[in-house]
């Protein structure tokens, strides 16, 4: 049995709300093995996020255990986290949270470059050219469709070669059309890098795409299924 | 390597453009162009002074008799040590013009030169005419040049006849300007030039008249002045002599100056405190907008010091653009206004760029930067990259790590310390620095109180009937509001203009209000012995006088302590520093309280005593037994200190430092001084009496003296008033930049307003209102805090009571509500035009 990939055994998350603290994780245990593409879906608030960013590091869980690689992330400072994410890690948001003031090239160089690689941008445009905006590495993303500029996020996720891909909610801002081809290509890319993929996801086709669909209901996991089994 | 990514980031980051930053680089490059301002105008004077030295002094040195002449021997050693030579005579006297009822006379400082004079420079008179003609006169009479205040206070024309003394003279040509007064505008009398050789007949030179004579000498340019300086020491020794030279031309003026600039200066650097308000509020918001940024950069893998390293390079860069365009401006404004600067100082002035003044403005702006920026840029470490997900508010500390606080602080004291380093005035500059801390400190409470205090109100049941200001009160009282910005940047603007006001309002009221119900109406000098009794009999015949004092009085320097040198002994006491008036007496004055030793018996006849003033006594550390070696005419007089006594110079009545024993100067030949008490509707009669019947004596009216002093103090109120503009202007900056960064949330907010039906005329009501609560929130603390800096002005510094004047605070606090009502009702234009369903749609 090979070692997973990402870990979690009886993660709790309470986060301090205006109201008093909210318990967003209950006890979830989960291990994702290498290569595998999961589906996290459920319902609004039911802490898919939530689970998605204790996964990137992003969240640090109340109580419980995250390893990632082999490596329990619970000790991890903010430095360590954010090391070991550009080492190992790519993530794609709904928001596509691309630099404002950087150009399409420059967003996706700047994970090389903290990375410290040798040739981050001859890379870069290379990432762009897979997610076929070779002719857009010098537009703002002000200057860019939606579905261009999550084009880029896809870029700027995959151009360190992580081994964990992480994704939440990539189409949930696009149209069909433009959804489907993100999708197409953050699927591409896990394939072309054999990259493990965490998905959250409210589509229910995207969902089929996945090894395994994981769905969480009020913050604890409800169903581990295959795709079709799962709906 | 950290530093290489942060540096590509922080460059990319920077071609979003100064969009934000607006405000940032107004509020530095205003505090910058401010110090570098005064500071290239201070080095400006102090290099004219210095290259106009020779001009000024009137000679390449110069040496100054008090009450004498120099003797033939000392005389023949000025003449063997230089090249050229010229005295001349300076005295107070009157001018008078016509006789009788109808005649006009004028307090004036009389120069009376020989032929000789102008050694260096020359006098522009107008008209322009040499000024040998001028002392040629016209037919008989000699000629004269006399300043244009006091021919127009005579109603004097070109070519008329007026008297000094006992002598008519002709006035040939207005004196626009000396060469060699570094003084202008600071004498009581303005000046009357004549040739002293014109003078013998007017009765004004008696032995004992108040007068002072200046060797003016011309020497080469390789004279070894020091040498020169120590040999006159030794050759004139004992004669009460003063040494100048060109090196420092005019000592008290240089002084004068730079402690008016330093005063300026510290007024600038209020100016970048408030400036600093903006400076900080603009990098918060800044990196506010930018926190989904640094969040990514966190998600991609930035540390935080790579994260901290791009955004301080941001703001260094930044900063380091408004420090030069501040530099730019407060270089080049003074090479601009040369000729309206050099037309209102009485000084030489050489206006140039002055690198010096430049760095300095540079590294306060520097400093203030530091001050303001790390504690902001110190919250990037507390953005986390889960922020991306979740509101920020969540896990972020209330306070930066206590590193930035130890940097934070430590910035704020390297500031305070090059302040007071380079301004000279440690004390004054620490207070100021304490007080505007104070005030900061003051200002954020007064926030906090005006927002609980508002929030309370909005929810009282008394407004629960006037939506408009309940609306308002919410607003100010509410999460999110300008409140704190609003009233920290105007009201440090405000408090400086209402410490200048509350302070220049008390000195002026101590000086003017206060004196009249004690002071005399009268000083008069130069009084013969003989006619001292005539003076009081004529006066006596007034019923309008109520009382006249005499005293007999002599002018000398304390040369020596105990036989050391004075200044070795007691430092740089202003008692020391040139001749003190001295009086004598047998009796002890029905005044004078001993409060230490005894007097002499009225027959004494021994060694020489002296009584002293006690306060100054103990200022200088001497005890009774003390020897003081006091020059008197030039000859040393050794006196043992007999008592000390209390002199009270508020009175403005006769009051002297040193009082001897009769038979120790009463051979010396000397005058006498008088005050008059009485009616002020003597005044005119008094001195009309007086001047006919004494021509030789000098009347001055402690009422014009006042006028005068309070002049020169409206002056200095006007330079530091300007100053503090500059804070004002800065903190209106900051509250413009206030109000436009809070226009998008206002935006929306009318937007729900006008949703739920109110019309624009309401939401500029609250809008207004609000604006007009922090104004006049902001103007009442500034009051508060003038008041408080003013008390303690007057009450520590001055001696003197404080009185509350209220017509400087009343405009300060209308001032702030304008300014901020202004500042509202402009920015509420753009959320009154929007169109709620795109404000709203936009916001989802």
């Amino acid at each position: 049995m090979p070692e997973p990939i990402l870990s979690l055994e009886d993660v709790h998350l309470t986060l301090e709300g205006n109201a008093g603290p909210v318990e967003i994780l209950k006890g979830v245990s989960l291990d994702v093995n290498a290569g595998e593409t999961v589906g996290l879906v459920g319902p609004s608030g039911s802490g898919k996020s939530s689970l998605l960013m204790i996964m990137g590091g992003l969240e640090r869980a109340t109580s419980g255990r995250v390893t990632a690689m082999g490596q329990d992330l619970s000790p991890m400072n903010e430095d360590a986290l954010a090391r070991f994410r550009r080492d190992r890690m790519g993530i794609v948001f709904q928001s596509f949270h691309l630099i404002p003031t950087m150009t399409a090239l420059e967003n996706v160089a700047t994970p090389l470059e903290l990375a410290g690689a040798p040739n981050a941008f001859d890379r870069a445009r290379e990432e762009l050219s897979v997610v076929g905006l070779s002719d857009r590495t010098g537009h703002y993303p002000a200057q860019l469709s939606g579905g261009e500029q999550q084009r880029v996020a896809l870029a700027r996720a995959a151009a360190p070669r992580p081994k964990i891909l992480l994704a939440d909610e990539p189409t949930g801002n696009l149209d069909s059309v433009n959804g489907r081809a993100i999708m197409d290509l953050l699927f591409g890319l896990r394939d072309r890098h054999g990259a493990t993929l965490v998905l959250v996801t409210h589509a229910p086709e995207l969902a089929q795409r996945c090894d395994r669909v994981v769905t969480l209901h009020d913050g604890e996991v409800a169903i581990q299924a295959e795709p079709r089994a799962a709906e | 390597m950290s530093l290489m990514i942060a540096v590509r980031i922080a460059r990319r980051e920077l071609r979003g453009g100064l969009k934000g930053f607006r405000v940032f680089l107004a509020c530095l490059a205003l505090g910058v162009a401010a110090i570098a301002g005064v500071g290239s105008v201070r080095d400006a004077i102090q290099t004219g002074i210095a290259s106009e030295g020779a001009t000024i002094l009137g000679g390449d040195a110069k040496l100054t008799f008090t009450y004498r002449y120099a003797d033939p021997e000392e005389r023949a050693w000025i003449e063997g040590a230089s090249d050229r030579v010229s005295e001349v005579v300076d005295f107070r006297s009157m001018a008078v013009v016509g006789a009788g009822q109808s005649a006009e006379r004028g307090l004036t400082q009389i120069k009376a030169v020989d032929g000789e004079y102008p050694i260096y420079g020359a006098p522009i008179l107008a008209p322009d005419i040499p000024l040998a003609d001028v002392f040629a006169g016209d037919g008989d009479l000699p000629g004269a040049a006399m300043d244009p205040v006091l021919i127009e206070r005579l109603g004097l024309s070109i070519g008329e006849v007026f008297r000094l003394g006992t002598q008519d003279f002709v006035l040939m040509s207005a004196l626009v300007r000396e060469p060699d007064s570094a003084t202008g505008g600071f004498a009581l009398g303005p000046r009357t030039l004549v040739q002293t050789a014109a003078l013998d007949n007017a009765g004004l030179l008696a032995p004992g008249t108040l007068f002072e004579t200046e060797y003016r000498l011309a020497l080469s340019e390789s004279a070894n002045l020091d040498a020169l300086s120590e040999a006159a020491e030794t050759a004139l020794s004992g004669s009460g002599v003063r040494w100048q030279d060109r090196r420092n031309g005019a000592p008290g003026v240089t002084e004068f100056v730079d402690r008016l600039a330093s005063f300026l200066v510290l007024v600038g650097l209020a100016g970048l405190a408030v400036g600093g308000v903006g400076v900080a509020a603009a990098v918060r918001a800044y990196l506010w907008e930018k926190t989904a940024v640094i969040a990514v950069l966190k998600t991609l893998g930035a540390e935080s010091r790579t994260v901290f390293q791009t955004y301080l390079l941001q703001i260094g860069a930044l900063a380091l653009i408004g420090i030069l365009v501040g530099v730019a401006l407060g270089g080049v404004i003074p090479v601009l206004f040369e000729p309206v600067i050099a037309a209102r100082l009485p000084l030489p002035v050489d206006i140039r760029i002055y690198p010096a003044a430049l760095a300095e403005a540079a590294l306060y702006g520097a400093l203030a930067t530091m001050v303001f920026t790390m504690w902001p840029l110190a919250r990037t470490e507390d953005v986390r990259a889960t922020t991306l997900f979740r509101d920020q508010a969540l896990g972020i500390r209330r306070l930066p790590r206590s590193i930035w606080i130890v940097l934070t602080v430590g910035a704020l004291v390297v500031l305070v310390a090059v302040a007071a380093l380079l301004s000279g005035l440690i004390a004054l500059t620490v207070w100021t620095a304490l007080g505007l801390l104070g005030a900061f400190a003051a200002l954020l409470l007064a926030a906090m109180g005006v927002r609980r205090l508002a929030g309370r109100l909005a929810r009282s049941k008394a407004f629960r009937g006037p939506t408009g200001l309940r609306h308002a009160l919410g607003s100010v009282g509410g999460p999110g509001g300008e409140a704190t910005s609003v009233v920290l940047s105007l009201g440090l603007g405000l408090t400086v203009l209402a410490t200048i006001g509350q302070i220049d309002a008390n000195l002026r009221g101590a000086i003017a209000r206060d004196l009249p119900e004690v002071a005399p109406s009268f000083f008069v000098v130069d009084i013969q012995t003989d006619q001292l009794q005539p003076l009081r009999d004529f006066l006596g015949s007034d019923d309008r006088v109520t009382d006249v004092q005499s005293a007999p009085m002599l002018r000398g320097i304390i040369t020596r302590i105990n036989g050391e040198e004075a200044r070795s002994v007691a430092g740089d006491h202003w008692v020391l520093e040139g001749d003190r008036g001295i009086t004598y007496s047998t009796a002890q004055p029905e005044n004078a309280v001993v409060t230490d030793g005894a007097w002499w018996p009225e027959d004494y006849a021994g060694p020489p005593l002296v009584s002293f003033a006690s306060e100054e006594g103990a200022e200088l550390g001497l005890e009774l037994g003390d020897l003081l070696t006091i020059n008197v005419l030039g000859r040393d007089i050794v006196a043992e200190v007999a008592n000390f006594r209390e002199v009270d110079f508020s009175t403005a009545g006769i009051g002297f430092i040193l009082s001897m024993n009769a038979s120790a100067l009463a051979g010396a030949p000397h005058s006498h001084i008088a005050t008059i008490y009485g009616d002020a509707s003597a005044d005119a009669a008094i001195l009309r009496g007086v001047s006919e019947t004494f021509p030789n004596v000098t009347a001055i009216r402690v009422r014009d003296a006042i006028d005068r002093v309070s002049e020169i103090l409206a002056g200095i109120a006007a330079a530091v008033t300007y100053g503090a503009l500059a804070t004002l202007v800065t903190g209106a900056v900051v509250l413009v930049g206030t109000a436009a960064a809070g226009e998008r949330a206002r935006t929306y907010e009318a937007a729900i307003l006008k949703t739920l039906g109110a019309s624009r005329g309401d939401i500029l009501v609250n809008f207004a209102l609000r604006s007009a609560i922090l104004g006049a929130a902001a103007g009442f603390v500034a009051v508060v805090a003038g008041m408080a800096a003013g008390w303690g002005v007057m009450t520590f510094v001055m001696e003197t009571d404080y009185i509350f004047e209220p017509v400087s605070a009343l405009a300060i606090v209308l001032g702030g509500l304008l300014l901020t009502l202004l500042a509202g009702v402009v920015f509420a234009w753009r959320p009154l035009a929007a169109r709620p369903a795109t404000v709203l749609r936009a916001q989802e």
